[in-house]
């Protein structure tokens, strides 16, 4: 995308979601004003009523795809859009909504709405890439704007993203925390967990809870045995897992495994 | 092992007492050195620059245990924490430069201060030197600048912790070479000093020190040999790379490759780990910073290369990490890249204690040759 001085056209697209992650993006203050000095805001909702039909450069993809008309928007977005990113954990992986894909759905709607048959939704809440191909994946709840940016950045200056995808360990020792797990006994998820958010929870002296998902090559197996030998039990793990990302690959695979168990 | 005698006369050996140890640290201030040390930061002991002699934790111990620590006001001793030197040495995070749009290069202008390092252990001094090995007089430009101006005053360990193996390793619980100054306390207030080099003898000779009493020196010897009987692993360094070589497809690491996460914990906290990813970031200017950061052998990114993976699976990369520390650095550098801190078996929150992997290793090995 580089090597011409013509705008690129950004938009920006809420689904199924808190509008957390949007708002990363404005809070990226100061950098937002050199953003946008490279690229035109085609559609941003959550920023400003202004609507670009598009077709767009790139598009940013917040939220879970939820309900039927989730599901025709997201093939839109994806024929108007050249470059697709998802972003935030919704997208990525369906989200904290997606604890409902783990029930039956008819009970959920239930007990959440007093008129269900108002209610027209999926059975489950998926990630972007269940519907549409993603160029790239952004996670976080929400999303760390400094990665988010990161990314930006070296899609409109022509790069292939690269952010580490290594345990959250990494990232939270080379910030200089000492781990809560080993000296306050603390659950903490980050040795299955990608790095990204800059440590941010064990920063703060409690266990991370995975809203980053999970890493390359994780060992969910190897992380429930030993959190249950320092004392948690296995609903516990289970809840812990489901939590934010286990509708994630590997925790799912791991976790239908590990419940029947 | 260290032989007491070696200890002990190779340089003089004076006698003080606790306040000594605050002149000492007082004469390390005003001459113009940062002073990094022990401090208790959140329960646990840091390592980090001290304003001040009394920030010290003296009397604090702690409890270390395969994924276990935690740090007790019992008028004990306490060991080293999580932090070694390499975070003062090689940072964590280093910006390497920055390459401008008309592809100027910008190296950036670090700070460098006169550093000691006050109270640390023989193992971190033996890390050093293992660094020093590796970087050699063409390594790292940032950790040779730190390391010209380095004043090591070392605190020998009469307790050494329940997952220390420095005796194992050769490197302590005594210092014995390497470093400017050593002490010990050796309990009722008395503190045994012995300078390591010129820079050391000067420095002692601004305090105001006696020559140790012969008893001093017997009794000191005394508690080296307790202190040596208590950090050992369950093998020895004898054949010891070349026994390992044999355990090449040994299943020990198939089994605690079933326990490990591949975090890369103890990578972070190893004192002589000295891998690491380059991060290049664009700026929207057309600039773009390349950056250094720590990565470890457990990365599974690590040994991804274009082409292919050549460690996939985690337990060769566990397993290329131990014979990295027992096998293929002494060939490279002449000496073990590990120093037996146990700092991978404290700090791994799996719980995997290295010296059994180890030992398992011979064990699985030995077993087989004598069949």
């Amino acid at each position: 995308m580089s090597g011409n001085n013509k705008k690129a056209k950004l938009a920006v697209f809420k689904f199924s979601s808190c509008s957390g992650c949007q708002d990363k993006l404005i809070d990226l203050g100061e950098n937002l004003l050199s953003l946008i000095e490279k690229v035109e805001i085609a559609y941003f909702l959550e920023a400003s009523s202004r609507i670009d039909p598009g077709p767009y450069d790139v598009a940013l993809i917040e939220g879970s795809v939820s309900t039927p008309h989730e599901v025709e928007l997201v093939k839109e977005i994806r024929k108007n859009s050249r470059i697709v990113i998802a972003i935030g954990t919704c997208a990525v992986y369906g989200g904290i909504q997606s604890l409902r894909n783990w029930m039956n759905y008819q009970d959920v709607v239930k007990q959440v709405y007093p008129k269900p048959e108002w209610i027209n939704s999926l059975e489950k809440s998926t990630p972007v890439s269940d519907h549409i191909r993603v160029d790239y994946q952004v996670s976080g709840c929400p999303v760390n704007e400094l990665q988010l940016f990161s990314v930006l950045k070296q899609v409109l200056t022509g790069r292939r993203p690269y952010h580490r995808l290594e345990s959250l360990c990494q990232e939270c020792k080379r910030g200089g925390n000492v781990c809560v797990m080993v000296s306050r006994g603390i659950p903490c998820l980050g040795p299955i967990m990608v790095e990204g958010c800059g440590a941010l929870c064990p920063s703060y002296g409690r266990g991370c809870y995975g809203c980053f998902g999970p890493m390359i090559d994780p060992k969910p197996d190897a992380l429930a045995r030993r959190l249950e030998e320092i004392g948690l039990p296995k609903e516990e793990v289970i809840l812990r897992l489901r939590g934010f990302t286990g509708w994630s690959d590997p925790i799912r695979r791991f976790l239908e495994r590990y419940e029947r168990e | 092992m260290i032989f007491a005698d070696q200890v002990l006369f190779r340089g003089s050996v004076y006698s003080g007492v606790e306040d000594d140890l605050k002149s000492l640290f007082n004469v390390a201030v005003s001459r113009g050195y940062r002073v990094i040390g022990p401090k208790l930061v959140n329960s646990v002991i840091r390592l980090e620059q001290l304003n001040d002699f009394n920030e010290i934790p003296y009397g604090y111990g702690d409890k270390q245990a395969p994924g276990y620590y935690r740090v007790v006001n019992n008028g004990g001793r306490f060991r080293h924490g999580p932090d070694s030197p390499k975070r003062f040495l090689y940072p964590p995070e280093l910006l390497l430069f920055i390459i401008r749009p008309d592809l100027s290069v910008e190296y950036p202008r670090f700070e460098f201060y006169k550093t000691a390092f006050f109270g640390i252990k023989p193992c971190d001094l033996a890390a050093i030197n293992v660094m020093d090995g590796v970087q050699g007089e063409l390594g790292d430009e940032y950790y040779r600048k730190v390391r010209e101006n380095l004043l090591l005053i070392v605190e020998n360990c009469v307790e050494p912790g329940d997952t220390c193996f420095c005796a194992t390793m050769g490197t302590g619980p005594f210092a014995f070479k390497g470093f400017d100054v050593a002490y010990t306390r050796v309990g009722s207030g008395v503190v045994i000093f012995q300078p390591g080099s010129d820079l050391g003898v000067d420095i002692l000779s601004e305090l105001s020190l006696r020559p140790a009493e012969d008893e001093q020196v017997d009794f000191l010897r005394n508690l080296m040999l307790d202190a040596s009987k208590k950090a050992r692993a369950e093998f020895t360094l004898e054949n010891l790379p070349e026994t390992l070589e044999m355990g090449l497809d040994s299943e020990v690491y198939r089994k605690i490759a079933e326990r490990c996460f591949g975090c890369a914990n103890c990578n972070m906290v190893c004192p002589t780990c000295f891998c690491f990813d380059v991060i290049d970031e664009p700026e929207l200017d057309g600039s773009a910073k390349r950056i250094r950061i720590w990565d470890g052998c457990h990365s599974y990114s690590y040994a991804q290369v274009a082409g292919g993976h050549f460690r996939k699976s985690l337990y060769a990369r566990y397993r290329h990490w131990v014979l990295h520390k027992f096998v293929y650095w002494i060939r490279q550098f002449g000496t073990f890249g590990c120093v037996g801190c146990g700092r991978c078996i404290t700090w791994c929150p799996a719980g995997i204690d290295l010296r059994q992997v180890v030992r398992d290793v011979v064990k699985e090995v030995e077993t087989r040759c004598r069949r």
